[in-house]
């Protein structure tokens, strides 16, 4: 009965919805590929060269948010994308990338992946690209263990206050790999190293309310000028994000990697390739982290 | 017209598929901020199910000499856990790991402490009955022994006919069977859902006063970045293995907490070593499932192994420190998780972070009489007395 039900109301919220749309919609598929220092990112698999000291990671995570996705049309006119309510992947207008596919070291993720982002924009012709990375800010400061997927994924909970994990990396450096002696850490032998990104000192009055705002919002905003909608990729290279980091030791007494909080000096260098300002510094230049292609 | 009758029915129809409305529905009893379980579609819930479950979990002849049942270890008044760093089965061999409690064990999508590829209430309820290492109910072989002993039983007889109205239609053969007992037992199971704290008051019931000061900071203090709680107890059910009717993908989550570091690689006693003992995979030593915080004042003591007594030990011992083998002669486990880092703490912060977990304690989910002992009047045996 629920799955006819379910059935129904689908078919009703087709037929319903679609009978006002203009034919002159276009749909679009955008096609991100994850990527460290230019190869394919596969959970389980180990990438060599990264960082400073030419470590060695494997990664067990690799999500991310992005959204207020634009296209920009030949005349300059940046029109948004309007992203198909999916239920999974989807909602106004943030979708979730995930790149991990729940086994091996990617074990504690989900097995289903999402390397695009599907949406509808008037037809026209459209020669670039506007995203942010991260969730904009009417939402990204709710109560997310009750809100609507995808932003009710726990791995991607920061606080209640802070909002969500704007990017998830985790990786273990070649630290513990065999054939290399632990790598000398300050904070004893942990050899696990994360980027997390999420908007920081965000006051309110309790842990689990709302912010009026946050100090350091930490959304990445990336202007591709020239995309080709029908072939084009959106790469995402955490070794680019990661090059000026030393990914085999953590400043001590702060979180594995850089979690975005202050005074982190496992930091600058990252934030420095996101192209945010840290600590007061303004950023170093624009974001590496995502490219056209 | 005929336009505006296929408007109105859309609407209507929209409604109704999007507010999850359907004739007949099992009613979860949640508050409305609760998103409702995910269940198996071969399993959907009914109450004659869960009654009929409640009977079995309550029953100690689903064991070999008929001295224990599902509630000697999973005890209401404690969460149904039962108080011990470990159990014990009816041969009196220990298991090595500790009762895990029952509340909201409807939103895990993998069970136990140590088995990613147990999934399933139905197919769990096998392990305590028939399982031969640790040797639990011990009725392997025995499984003809026990439907005897179910269809005997004119209670039985009534509430799996109930249950089991297609079944019944077919059979003894057909109703007393290994699937039905699973399914039931689940059903039951599923029905045991605890969101009535002060916590819950507090958060989504309006009720600011429903917590005191000390529960307020150690609320800060679980939600801050110093301990990091909620990284791994986040979510309503502060687990991140989470699954439910509004999560497309359900989530899990296996960590190892640094407890052990036997030979400073972070090995765990070898009899115990976390899913590594099934995924084959050396990273995964001495990764457990998170359990949920629900009601974890009532569950001492604490952790997979039992091996902490007190809340107050666990956050000051083991948290505080980076993990209990800091204080052993092998020091912080390298294999322990990123979140692991120790933390100076307070004995007022220890006080604050316990007021808050207390706070997660539901007075009326332990007294709820829909999840207590049906045979209470009738004898120890669930025999008529």
């Amino acid at each position: 009965m629920k799955a006819f039900l379910i059935g129904l109301s689908v078919w009703a919220l087709t037929a319903c919805s679609t009978t006002g749309q203009s034919a002159s919609n276009q749909s679009v598929t955008l096609a991100f590929a994850a990527e460290i220092n230019g190869a394919p990112f596969t959970c389980g698999q180990s990438y060599a060269g990264v960082g400073t000291t030419r470590s060695t990671l494997t990664p067990s995570d690799w999500r991310l948010y992005v959204s207020e996705i634009k296209l920009i049309r030949a005349d300059g006119q940046a029109v948004p994308l309007n992203l198909t309510q999916d239920g999974v992947w989807q909602y106004q207008n943030v979708a979730l990338l995930d790149f991990e596919n729940g086994t091996g070291p990617c074990r504690n993720g989900t097995e289903p992946t999402n390397s695009s982002v599907r949406g509808v924009v008037p037809a026209g012709r459209y020669t670039g690209l506007e995203l942010t990375v991260g969730v904009p800010f009417n939402l990204n400061h709710q109560d997310p263990t009750i809100a609507p997927a995808p932003l009710n994924s726990t791995a991607m909970f920061w606080n209640w206050q802070g909002g969500y994990k704007f990017i998830k990396f985790d990786t273990t450096s070649s630290g513990i790999s065999e054939g290399r002696p632990a790598a000398p850490m300050a904070m004893g032998p942990v050899t696990r190293y994360s980027v997390h990104l999420g908007s920081t000192v965000c006051a309110s009055a309790s842990r689990t309310q709302a912010p009026a705002a946050c100090q350091n919002p930490n959304r990445i905003t990336v202007r591709l000028d020239r995309f080709d909608l029908a072939r084009g990729q959106v790469v995402i290279d955490m070794g680019a994000a990661l090059a000026q980091a030393n990914v085999d030791v953590n400043a001590q007494g702060t979180s594995p990697g850089c979690m975005s909080f202050p005074k982190d000096a496992d930091c600058p260098p990252i934030m420095g390739a996101l192209g945010l300002a840290y600590d007061g510094t303004p950023p170093a230049g624009p974001q590496k982290l995502i490219r056209a292609r | 017209m005929k336009r505006g009758l296929l408007s109105v029915t859309c609407v209507l129809v929209s409604l109704m598929g999007l507010t999850g409305f359907s004739w007949g529905e099992y009613d979860w009893g949640l508050p409305s901020w609760v998103p409702t379980p995910s269940v198996p579609q071969d399993n959907p819930m009914t109450p004659a199910k869960v009654e009929l479950g409640r009977h079995l979990f309550y029953d100690t002849r689903l064991s070999a000499d008929q001295t224990m049942s599902c509630a000697s270890c999973h005890q209401q008044d404690k969460a149904f856990t039962d108080g011990l760093a470990v159990s014990s089965g009816v041969t009196g061999q220990r298991s090595k790991l500790s009762a895990m409690s029952l509340a909201n064990v409807a939103y895990l999508p993998v069970l136990t402490w140590a088995n990613p590829h147990l999934t399933s209430l139905e197919v769990q309820s096998l392990i305590p009955l028939f399982g031969e290492n640790p040797v639990e109910l011990g009725m392997a072989g025995k499984e003809k022994e026990l439907f005897a002993r179910l269809q005997g039983d004119p209670v039985y007889q009534r509430l799996f006919a109930r249950a089991f109205p297609k079944e019944s239609r077919e059979g003894a053969d057909a109703l007393y069977t290994l699937t039905t007992v699973t399914r039931a037992l689940a059903s039951f199971q599923r029905s045991l859902l605890s969101f009535d704290s002060p916590y819950d008051r507090y958060q989504y019931g309006g009720q600011k006063n429903a917590l005191s000061a000390a529960a307020r900071r150690g609320e800060a203090l679980f939600f801050g970045e110093k301990m990091e709680c909620y990284h791994c107890h986040g979510g309503f059910n502060f687990t991140d293995n989470i699954r439910h009717s509004k999560l497309p993908l359900s989530e899990r989550g296996f960590h190892n907490t640094g407890l052990y570091n036997r030979d400073g690689r972070g090995a765990y006693p070898a009899d115990n070593p976390g899913i590594r003992e099934l995924t084959g995979d050396p990273d995964d030593e001495g990764k457990f499932r998170t359990p949920s915080l629900r009601n974890v004042a009532l569950t001492a003591p604490y952790m997979h192994d039992g091996s902490i007594a007190t809340l107050e030990q666990v956050i000051r011992e083991h948290y505080a420190s980076g993990g209990m083998a800091a204080k052993g002669p092998h020091g912080r486990s390298p294999m322990r998780s990123s979140f692991i880092a120790g933390f100076e703490v307070s004995e007022e912060e220890v006080a604050d972070l316990t007021a808050f977990l207390q706070s997660l304690t539901d007075p009326s989910f332990i007294r709820n009489p829909r999840h207590s002992d049906p045979w209470r009047d009738r004898g120890p045996r669930g025999q008529p007395q």
